[in-house]
């Protein structure tokens, strides 16, 4: 039941002159990632700013394409470091081709982000293999290659609204959101691209995580609707009209997230403990900021956030049950947020702490959609205090046994640091009822039915709990046998757990990265797991598809290329219809 | 063809799990690979060698078969260092103490330059290492200092009888203590060769750059390996995928 909290600012609180980050034991629990929205430390947002700030130029200095949009594009990017080639391949596809899954070999669009200009030997190559995208090679002068495909719906009535001299109508994009939807943007080295520690040390411009990948879902949304535009233009010379440049920015590009990111999560826990730790120290940084008040601005641009994430979430349109009883949920209670904001403004403005306070009361009244909501909101407030950290969102991924140590200790690291491992219980047949595996589709990660599909003697490394159980049985035997021996023995008599000794003791020495979660269990969701890592890239508009997949929106609400280098103001997080205005 | 870092490594440690290796070796394995290859060490040569005898056997590690204070010896068993280097490695770690430095025989082991990796990686962690083997009819010395990020590769002619499948280890806070220690075991002969800190950096920087330059039927060979740990895809197994 919702609570009003008309208590809150006569809340007392322990005033601690540094806050604690919140423990991983809150943190880190799976429906708690998977309820988490973009922040200021998001990727698309991160990028953005930077792109505005540094008023990079973009051209095109090829765009050769028929009268159905068919063709070649390039696109040079002038960006403060480095020069970059953005190269696009327009093809027709059948509609009953079209498809959005992992295992589709045709698509409406296919690109490459290279370093450098592209002179006509390396545009031909690329004609030659972008096109392919897996079946194809590249080379390292490629930074990220991408797909997509088109929303046929609203590109068609896009384009003929357009030819016909009028603006689309707001609320039929909104229903999708975007004119086309990428299906994947592999960089990182697939396929003999530019491997992750080239980019990041030779291209400053795209030097953060998946900072390239994601400038490559904008120049996607950038094209689709300088291409809306050229179609209609095309047909209709004399009456045509451009898009309005507010329907622009409410364009977004669309995404579906399979499984496929799921491994990455767990196999790169310190870089994931990094992206955490930031978005909690943001977060206990701006609760601390709150220590000695808080100006009536910054509680009007809280309420006037609230009321945009209230409208936010009432406009997306989901099928998923769970999803859409939770955004009737958050806006209820993001309601009481807002009514108290209204009435107890002028007290909040002198109350110590009050963020602090406001937190620890969403955490007990509300529900976590909203309490991280709540917390993304804050993060918003105080830019000066976040926006540094956002050059701290990288690490270096690499675990290492601690041989020296001794076995005992390795016990008492196991039993405080994956205590929640320990406490699954695995001789329940619903703890092991699910098991994850690589299909010979694309090397596509499945997640089958233990004792009913094939494959679990083949079953993917991800079950880190179970992993932790077997090893702490046996570190418990060892220790019995031989008291005094260190890791280096335990290993040399049980080398298969290697692996998991050097995860425990890297992760011992970090807060966040381990998802605690049964990862097998007959009842996970592994869309928590893919939307913690959309939120770190900046989605929005999360709409569940099944438990294994969500479709979502980049880029809704950002900033278009004709506003770089303009005065910006960075609040176009949660996006909502715009009301059009004058050109 | 080319292939970048990433993808080999993710190549790698797929066909390494395909032919048994446990997470934890695999990982260990494929950045032996690719260390070596990278450095210009020829790690793909050596892959091939390693891959005819891992293919024929299941996975096999070193066994203590002795052990004091400071030194031990392990019995690689005619396995390969991708296997029990780095077990090697965190055994002769973990028996340095204040003061001393410690010594570690393997024998019985193949495809010894991997090894290079390995100590590289435990150097980060301020261990110096030493270690010397025979390869065909010279003597191979490796060297790195404490906190080092790359070693001193040198070939000797041989001096004494060396198993021509053994490995000599040594760790310790710092190369002049290891040297001071075990003066009589590291003695060299006629210095033949040095491979310096700047090649190897040379090499690297391009093979970052242009990627790294793999033969074809071996890439095939990896794609066969990682096949075997794929499951076929049929209609109900789609219904799991995301």
């Amino acid at each position: 039941m919702q609570k009003d909290p008309q208590s809150l600012g006569q809340q007392t609180h322990s005033n601690p002159q540094i806050l604690p980050l919140r423990p991983a034991s809150q943190v880190m629990q799976l429906e708690r990632l998977g309820s988490l929205h973009q922040s200021r430390l998001s990727f698309m947002r991160t990028l953005i700013r930077r792109m505005v700030a540094e008023n990079w130029q973009i051209t095109s200095s090829v765009f050769d394409l028929d009268e159905q949009g068919y063709g070649t594009v390039v696109y040079q990017i002038d960006a403060t470091f480095g020069i970059f080639s953005y190269v696009l391949f327009s093809h027709y596809l059948d509609p009953d081709n079209r498809n959005d899954r992992v295992i589709a070999n045709q698509w409406d669009l296919t690109m490459a982000l290279c370093e450098g200009t592209v002179d006509a030997e390396q545009l031909e190559f690329l004609r030659a293999n972008v096109p392919k995208q897996e079946a194809g090679r590249v080379d390292s002068r490629v930074l990220v290659l991408s797909r997509a495909n088109r929303s046929a719906r609203t590109f068609d009535y896009v384009v003929d609204e357009l030819t016909l001299g009028r603006q689309p109508d707001v609320d039929v994009i909104a229903e999708v959101g975007y004119l086309y939807r990428t299906t994947a943007a592999y960089g990182s080295g697939k396929l003999g691209m530019a491997d992750w520690e080239k980019v990041r040390t030779k291209h400053r411009d795209f030097a953060r995580p998946f900072a390239a990948e994601m400038f490559t879902c904008y120049m996607l949304r950038h094209f689709s609707m300088q291409q809306a535009d050229y179609l209609a233009a095309q047909r209709a010379p004399d009456t045509a009209v451009p898009l309005h440049q507010d329907i622009k920015r409410y364009i977004g590009i669309g995404n579906s997230t399979g499984l496929g990111m799921a491994p990455f999560l767990i196999n790169h826990p310190l870089l994931i403990n990094q992206w955490i730790e930031m978005r909690e120290t943001a977060l206990a940084t701006v609760v601390a900021a709150s220590e000695t008040g808080v100006d009536k601005a910054t509680l009007e641009r809280l309420d006037k956030a609230t009321l945009r994430v209230i409208q936010h979430l009432g406009e997306i349109i989901t099928a998923d049950e769970r999803q859409s009883n939770s955004n009737v949920v958050v806006r209820g209670e993001l309601q009481l947020l807002h009514r108290w904001l209204q009435e107890q403004g002028a007290a909040l403005a002198k109350a110590h702490f009050v963020w602090a306070d406001l937190v620890q009361y969403a955490e007990q009244q509300w529900g976590i959609e909203t309490q991280e909501v709540i917390n993304t909101l804050l993060i918003e407030l105080y830019p000066e205090l976040v926006d540094g950290l956002e050059e701290q969102m990288g690490v270096e991924e690499s675990h290492q046994v601690t041989p020296e140590m001794s076995v005992a200790q390795l016990l008492e690291i196991t039993e405080d640091k994956y205590d929640w491992a320990l406490a699954i219980d695995f001789e329940r047949f619903e703890s092991m009822g699910v098991f994850w595996y690589r299909s010979q589709e694309k090397m596509e990660p499945r997640l089958g039915q233990t004792n009913f599909d094939m494959g679990m003697e083949k079953e993917m490394p991800l079950a880190i709990g179970r992993r932790v159980r077997e090893c702490y049985n046996l570190l418990h035997d060892y220790h019995q046998a031989h008291p005094r021996q260190n890791v280096a023995h335990f290993i040399l008599n049980n080398p298969h757990y290697s692996g998991i000794v050097a995860r425990i003791q890297t992760m011992a020495e970090s807060q966040y990265g381990e998802i605690r979660g049964n990862l097998i269990d007959a009842d996970v969701l592994p869309i928590h797991l893919l939307r913690c890592k959309l939120s770190f890239f900046g989605v929005s508009k999360f709409d569940p598809r099944s438990r294994l997949w969500v479709r979502n929106t980049m880029f809704q609400g950002a900033p278009l290329i004709s506003d770089f280098g303009k005065p910006f103001v960075d609040d176009w997080q949660f996006p909502i219809k715009p009301v059009l205005t004058a050109r | 063809m080319k292939v970048s870092k990433n993808e080999l490594m993710a190549s790698l440690r797929k066909a390494f799990e395909g032919l048994g290796f446990q997470p934890g070796d695999y990982s260990d394995a494929a950045d032996m690979v690719i260390w070596l290859e990278t450095h210009g060490f020829d790690g793909f040569d050596r892959l091939q060698a390693a891959l005819n005898y891992l293919n024929t056997t299941a996975p096999i590690h070193a066994d203590l078969i002795q052990e004091d204070a400071h030194d031990s010896v392990l019995d690689g068993k005619g396995t390969s260092i991708l296997l029990c280097g780095a077990e090697a490695v965190d055994l002769i770690r973990s028996q340095v103490v204040p003061g001393f430095s410690a010594g570690l025989e393997l024998v019985n082991c193949y495809n010894r330059s991997f090894i290079l990796q390995r100590l590289v990686k435990a150097a980060q962690r301020n261990y110096a290492f030493i270690a010397y083997w025979r390869q065909l009819d010279y003597c191979v010395k490796v060297s790195i200092e404490a906190g080092a990020e790359l070693p001193e590769y040198q070939t000797f002619t041989i001096t004494e009888t060396l198993d021509p499948q053994s490995l000599r280890l040594f760790c310790g806070a710092d190369l002049a203590l290891i040297e001071e220690q075990y003066a009589a075991q590291l003695q060299f002969g006629t210095l033949l060769e040095t491979f310096t800190g700047e090649e190897m950096m040379d090499s690297y920087r391009d093979s970052l750059e242009q990627g790294i330059e793999i033969d074809e039927a071996l890439w095939h060979t990896l794609d066969d390996l990682v096949a075997r740990i794929l499951v076929e895809s049929t209609d109900s197994s789609r219904a799991g995928a995301g």
